[in-house]
Formats: C-alpha cells, sequence, structure tokens
C-alpha cells in the first residue's frame, strides 16, 4: 500500500501544478487560450480512461477471453456519442458536404494498403506491449513497468516510421483515396450509418458475452457516492459518454482527439537535427491526421494535452489505490521496447493509432477510422495465435 | 409574417440604413476599426470575409456573420499559377450575398496577411473599396469582442464584376522593363533581410522553392512587419510615410512590390497603395518567378551558390 503522504499528497500537488499552468496559459492571452484548454481537456480525458479502464486492447481481450462486454460497449458508446457530436458541429462549420470540400482539421485520413499494415502492426504492438499508446500514457499512473519502455520504444518506432515513410509514401500511400461517409450518404446517413455499425457490433458483443449475477447495487449514501465515484470502475455507459463529450469538445474548440503528434514531433525533431531521417517527407505535411512537425515552441496543443492526460490519471489512480507497480523483468523490458517500437511505427505510418485514427477518425466519418480498427484486430488476432502455436497453453498477455 | 409586419421590418431595416452612413463616414477610408465593424454586425450592408492562412481558425470562432474564403483554393487558380477569376470571385461574393452597395471588410489571421492579400485580388476585380479590419483576428481576439462558429447563408446577389483586372499587378516583363528597360519605377522587396541579401533561399520552416538566392537589382528592402504595430494595427499614416520615406520610397513614382510567393507583398501594397495613396502594383510571381527565371540579372550580396555543400 502506497504511503498516505503520497497517496492523498501527490495527488493535491498535481491538481495545484495542473491548476497553475491552466492559470498561467490561460493569462497568455489569445495565444495561450487554447493551451490552457487542451491541458484541461487532456486532464478530463486521462481522468475518465484512468477511472474507466478505458484501454483499447484490455477491454477487447476481456471481451474475447473473460466474455466481458462492459470495455467494449464504453468503446461503443464513445464513438456513438462522438460521431452525434461531430455530426453536429460538421452542420454549423460545412452546411452541406458538398464533394470537394472537407470539415477542417478532421481526422478523415486516406485508406491504404499502408494504412492496413500500420494498423496491423500496431495491433501487434498492443497487443506485446499489453496496450495502446493512449492507455499507456494512464498506465503510468498506475505503476506500469511496461509503459515507460512502451513508450520510449515508440519514440523509436516513429522515428524508423519517418525513415520508411518516403518509399512506403511513393510504393502505396500516394495512391490512396479518402472517404468521408457524408459525401456519399449526406449527414443524416453517414450518422445512421455510423450508428447502425456501432449498434450491431454492441449487439454482437452483448450476444459473445457471459456477464456474471448482477449485484445489487448498495444505498446511495455520502460514502458509496464517494466509492463509486473514486475507487471503483465507472461504469461503461457513462465512461463511454464523457469519452465522447471530451471528443466533441476537443473537436469544437481545439483540435480532434489525438495522443501522438507531440511523441511524432518529438522524435522528428530530434531525427531531423541530428541528420537521421529524411528532411523532406513526401506528402507528409498534406495528409489528415495526427500531424508531426518539427517543433518550433516548446509549447504545443497536444503536448499539453499528454502531459494533462497523464497528471491527471496520476490524481485519480493514487487515492484509488491503484498504483500498484511490480518488480521489473527482463521480459517487461523487452516487451515494452519491441511492443512499443511496432506501436511508434504504426502510428507514424497510419498517421495517428487508436485515438487519433480509431476514435476520432470513426467519429468523423471517416473511412480511415474503420479500416484501421479491422486492421488492428487482425494485428491482435494474429499476435495471439502466434502465442498459442509457439507456446501451447499460455495465456496471451 | 404578414404584410403589416413586413413594412413594418422594411421600415426599420431602413431606418437602421440611414442612421448607419453617420457612423460609416468615419471609416471611410481603407481601414474600420474593430469598435466600428462591432458596431455594425447586424449592418446588412456590411459583409465581413476572413482570410486566414490556418486551417480551422475560422471555424473555431470567426467574426459573427463572417465568410470563410480558402486562400488555397477560393481565391486561387487551383490549376494555373494565377488568382482567382473574375467569374470566380463574383461567383464567391453572389453566394456572400454581396451588392454594389455592400460596403465589404477583410480580415485574417498573423496581421492580416492574407487579408491583405483578399483585398488586391477583390480589388485588381473590381471591389475597389474594400476595407481591412485595423488589426486584424488578433487585436479582435485581445479586445474580448464575440466570435460564432456557425457558418452563415445569405440571400444571393447578382453582382457583375468588370471581366477587365485592375491595372494592380505587375508580371515578370513590367519587373524586367525596369532592371533591363530603365523604366522609372521603384522596386521594394518585402522579405527578411537574410532572404533579400541572399543568405538563405527561404524562411525558417518554409520549403527552398527557387534556385537562387538575392533581390531583383535595384530593389530595396522593406520587411512586411514594419508597418505594423505590436498588437497588430497598422502604423499611422505618418509613421508608415516617414518610414517608406527613409528608403527612398516616397509615392513620387510608380512602385513595384513582391516578396517570395506575393502574399506578403499584398500587405505592403496595401499599406502603400490604400493607405498611402500611391501607384502601386503587386507583383505576386514574386521571387519563387523572378529567382527561377533564366538568364534574368540578380543581386546576391552573399554570394551563396544554390547546390553547393
Amino acid at each position: 500500500m502506497t504511503h498516505p503522504a503520497i497517496r492523498f499528497g501527490l495527488p493535491v500537488l498535481i491538481v495545484i501544478l495542473l491548476g497553475w499552468g491552466v492559470v498561467t496559459l490561460d493569462a497568455q492571452g489569445p495565444e495561450g487560450r487554447p493551451l490552457a484548454l487542451s491541458l484541461l481537456l487532456g486532464a478530463a480525458f486521462g481522468a475518465v480512461l484512468q477511472r474507466s479502464r478505458f484501454c483499447f486492447y484490455c477491454n477487447f481481450r476481456d471481451l474475447v477471453e473473460k466474455r466481458e462486454a462492459g470495455g467494449v460497449l464504453a468503446i461503443l458508446v464513445a464513438l456513438a456519442v462522438g460521431a452525434i457530436g461531430y455530426t453536429a458541429i460538421f452542420g454549423a462549420w460545412l452546411p452541406t458536404p458538398a464533394p470537394e470540400r472537407l470539415p477542417p482539421t478532421a481526422h478523415i485520413g486516406p485508406v491504404s494498403l499502408t494504412l492496413c499494415i500500420a494498423a496491423f502492426a500496431f495491433g501487434l504492438g498492443m497487443a506485446i506491449s499489453g496496450s495502446c499508446l493512449s492507455a499507456h500514457f494512464y498506465r503510468l499512473a498506475e505503476g506500469s513497468v511496461i509503459s515507460p519502455f512502451a513508450i520510449l520504444g515508440a519514440l523509436v518506432g516513429f522515428g524508423i516510421g519517418f525513415l520508411t515513410w518516403n518509399p512506403l509514401f511513393l510504393a502505396i500511400t500516394s495512391n490512396a483515396f479518402i472517404v468521408w461517409l457524408p459525401h456519399q450518404l449526406g449527414y443524416a446517413g453517414g450518422l445512421l450509418a455510423t450508428l447502425a455499425l456501432l449498434g450491431g457490433l454492441a449487439a454482437a458483443a452483448l450476444w459473445w458475452s457471459r456477464p456474471g449475477a448482477a449485484e445489487a447495487p448498495a444505498p446511495l449514501t455520502l460514502r458509496e457516492a464517494a466509492e463509486r465515484v473514486f475507487r471503483r470502475r465507472w461504469p461503461a455507459v457513462i465512461s463511454g459518454t464523457l469519452v465522447g463529450a471530451i471528443s466533441t469538445l476537443a473537436y469544437l474548440r481545439v483540435a480532434p482527439l489525438g495522443v501522438t503528434a507531440e511523441l511524432g514531433s518529438l522524435a522528428r525533431t530530434a531525427g531531423t537535427q541530428w541528420q537521421l531521417i529524411p528532411a523532406s517527407l513526401f506528402g507528409l505535411d498534406g495528409l489528415r491526421g495526427c500531424a508531426t512537425v518539427v517543433k518550433e515552441a516548446l509549447l504545443s496543443n497536444n503536448g499539453l494535452f499528454v502531459i494533462g492526460l497523464i497528471g491527471a490519471s496520476f490524481v485519480t489512480a493514487l487515492p484509488a489505490g491503484q498504483f500498484r507497480p511490480r518488480r521489473l523483468t527482463g521480459t517487461d523490458v523487452a516487451r515494452g521496447l519491441g511492443g512499443g517500437l511496432l506501436l511508434g511505427w504504426g502510428a507514424m505510418t497510419a498517421l495517428g493509432c487508436t485515438v487519433g485514427v480509431l476514435l476520432s477518425g470513426i467519429q468523423a466519418g471517416s473511412l480511415s477510422g474503420w479500416v484501421f480498427m479491422a486492421a488492428m484486430v487482425a494485428g491482435i488476432a494474429a499476435a495471439w495465435a502466434a502465442v498459442r502455436l509457439a507456446r501451447p497453453g499460455l495465456r496471451t498477455a | 409574417m404578414n404584410a403589416f409586419h413586413k413594412r413594418l421590418a422594411a421600415l426599420a431595416t431602413a431606418v437602421a440604413i440611414a442612421a448607419v452612413p453617420a457612423v460609416a463616414l468615419g471609416q471611410d477610408g481603407p481601414l474600420v476599426t474593430a469598435d466600428w465593424l462591432n458596431e455594425n454586425l447586424a449592418n446588412p450592408n456590411v459583409r465581413i470575409f476572413e482570410v486566414s492562412v490556418d486551417t480551422g481558425v475560422y471555424e473555431r470562432g470567426h467574426i459573427p456573420g463572417a465568410v470563410n474564403l480558402a486562400w488555397h483554393t477560393d481565391l486561387v487558380d487551383t490549376v494555373r499559377r494565377d488568382i482567382v477569376s473574375s467569374d470566380g470571385l463574383e461567383a464567391i461574393l453572389q453566394k456572400a450575398g454581396v451588392t454594389e452597395d455592400t460596403t465589404v471588410v477583410l480580415y485574417g489571421d498573423n496581421n492580416n496577411w492574407f487579408a491583405a492579400w483578399g483585398a488586391w485580388v477583390f480589388d485588381i476585380h473590381g471591389l475597389h473599396d474594400v476595407k481591412l479590419l485595423d488589426g486584424g483576428r488578433k487585436y479582435w481576439e485581445a479586445q474580448g469582442l464575440p466570435l460564432d462558429t456557425a457558418t452563415p447563408e445569405y440571400a444571393a446577389s447578382d453582382i457583375d464584376l468588370p471581366s477587365e483586372p485592375a491595372p494592380l499587378r505587375a508580371r515578370l516583363a513590367d519587373v524586367l522593363a525596369v532592371v533591363e528597360g530603365g523604366a522609372d519605377v521603384s522596386l521594394v522587396d518585402i522579405r527578411g533581410p537574410a532572404e533579400y541579401n541572399g543568405e538563405i533561399f527561404a524562411p525558417e520552416g518554409v520549403q527552398e522553392l527557387s534556385i537562387r538566392a538575392g533581390h531583383i537589382p535595384g530593389a530595396v528592402n522593406f520587411p512586411w512587419g514594419g508597418a505594423v504595430n505590436e498588437d497588430g494595427t497598422f502604423k499611422s499614416v505618418d509613421e508608415l510615410k516617414a518610414a517608406f520615406a527613409a528608403i527612398g520610397i516616397d509615392g513620387s513614382k510608380p512602385i513595384i512590390t513582391y516578396c517570395r510567393i506575393g502574399e506578403r507583398s499584398s500587405h505592403t501594397w496595401f499599406v502603400l497603395s490604400r493607405i498611402l495613396g500611391y501607384e502601386v502594383r503587386n507583383y505576386d510571381g514574386s521571387w519563387t518567378e523572378y529567382g527561377n527565371a533564366v538568364g534574368v540579372p540578380i543581386e546576391n550580396p552573399s554570394g551563396t551558390v544554390w547546390g553547393r555543400i
């Protein structure tokens, strides 16, 4: 058990630091306000992820192995709520989805074989390292010994991604196409198609799941409410709704949700400075997704979003007693670095990860989000199959 | 709405319009103040356009009622290197409900950089009184004035633009007439000193698109940012006059402005032409054309050689 001074003192300290950051940035006028908002939205996102264990990989594994549908339902609800929110914003920003127009900055990315390969590699990386990048960020606060190595590996993976970008772009990505559902079906049709697909997946997940007997809920006293908010895992529908709402607000005010732009920018800046990666990356800066840029300013919206995410996860994980590091093993290091490498390479090549491409893409009505989801699941399944072949009887992760 | 209410509404509009010129009179020049614009947001005779460099800026909050213009698609020919055609701009203005009587105000981010370019394009196609919001987006935001996220839709107008462009544009031949032919025209290079001196081929973060560095022989250097205050507003007429006179630009002879691709120099075009009233043309081919043209004379004080390691 963590010492009470750390368990409750550290969160208070982090809350003060985050609050100070928001107030200071906000006072900087028009340039600082979006940064302050990014920090706040990141903190909200981190708190919700940690409290609800909104981990794409763990939730998918729970469904397949334990036949628990809750986590996957949370993801599907987040996609549905976000899709509704995005459509409402699109209607204001781009009243008609005219063929040659796309709503600004939405992650309506290119679909290509490159995307499939990248998402497949990302899925492998998830299975090897135990989660995707957004989950590694919040799992730092849960004392995960793999996560620091996975993030480090992802940085290197990004660098390799930049190295392989130009040949991949010339061979495949330059022929990529963009499919935005509202172009084909209109706003109402696009949203209905998205909701129907999500509803179908939810029904399939529930059909597969084998829920245990429900416990009778305890009477809602103040103590019980505190238990439910600060200790127990948040219910799927609530956490999904919150993630969907945060996605919508982030798109309305700053940019679509994504957690890899800053990581990629760090790798690109370092790689460019050390002249390890090509100075010119074909077409990259013209494509939609988690944009990586050579850094010119220390603070960026995405950097502050990730700082807020990690900070708030500590604030919620510590009092809940969920900061539980275990002894680090060589396998952890290898799995972290190896899986992280695949996560980084996949996220760079796919122009984002489970958050930037899957979540923000599907919410925006982009086919790229769905393709990422399918190829990622294939990658996870392939990793599981490989493990079963190599060591029969071993649990996957 | 019944006939009586319609008449009442028409009367109210007429009164509102009649009341406006008294305010608008103070805005006869090429600039409008943020306060004036804020008071005229509901004025049906004022149409605002945002021309910003950054994508998504307009959508996340713009001056209420403003129409968005994407500089890289709406205001250019997307195939040829050229500005939008008269017909193309006419369609945009009709959709935005602009008539011959509308006061058109442009504004944008980066100290009205691309808004000034828009003003130049509008002027070429016959909207000679187009105005800029002094201080642009930056000043409006700093004043805490309202922003809106809804995209407005207006009843289409039938404005008819002249097909003959106004002579506000210089071409390579016009510039060569100065450099080689001795035409009595001042050239103003508004890029940064390092670009002007040939130390670099393009500013930081921008692709090097010219294979020669330096400037057009005889051009004087006046970095465009020198025309604005810290808060984004233009400097006063007297300050601007003095600053340009100091480098020999006093309006006594015609002027050609240029930069790298012709957008930043529109800002200086606006200052010299619209604010100071000098005779100015903007050379939108700029350095990416001149610096790549074969056999033209160049001054490169730094002696940089393209491709030499």
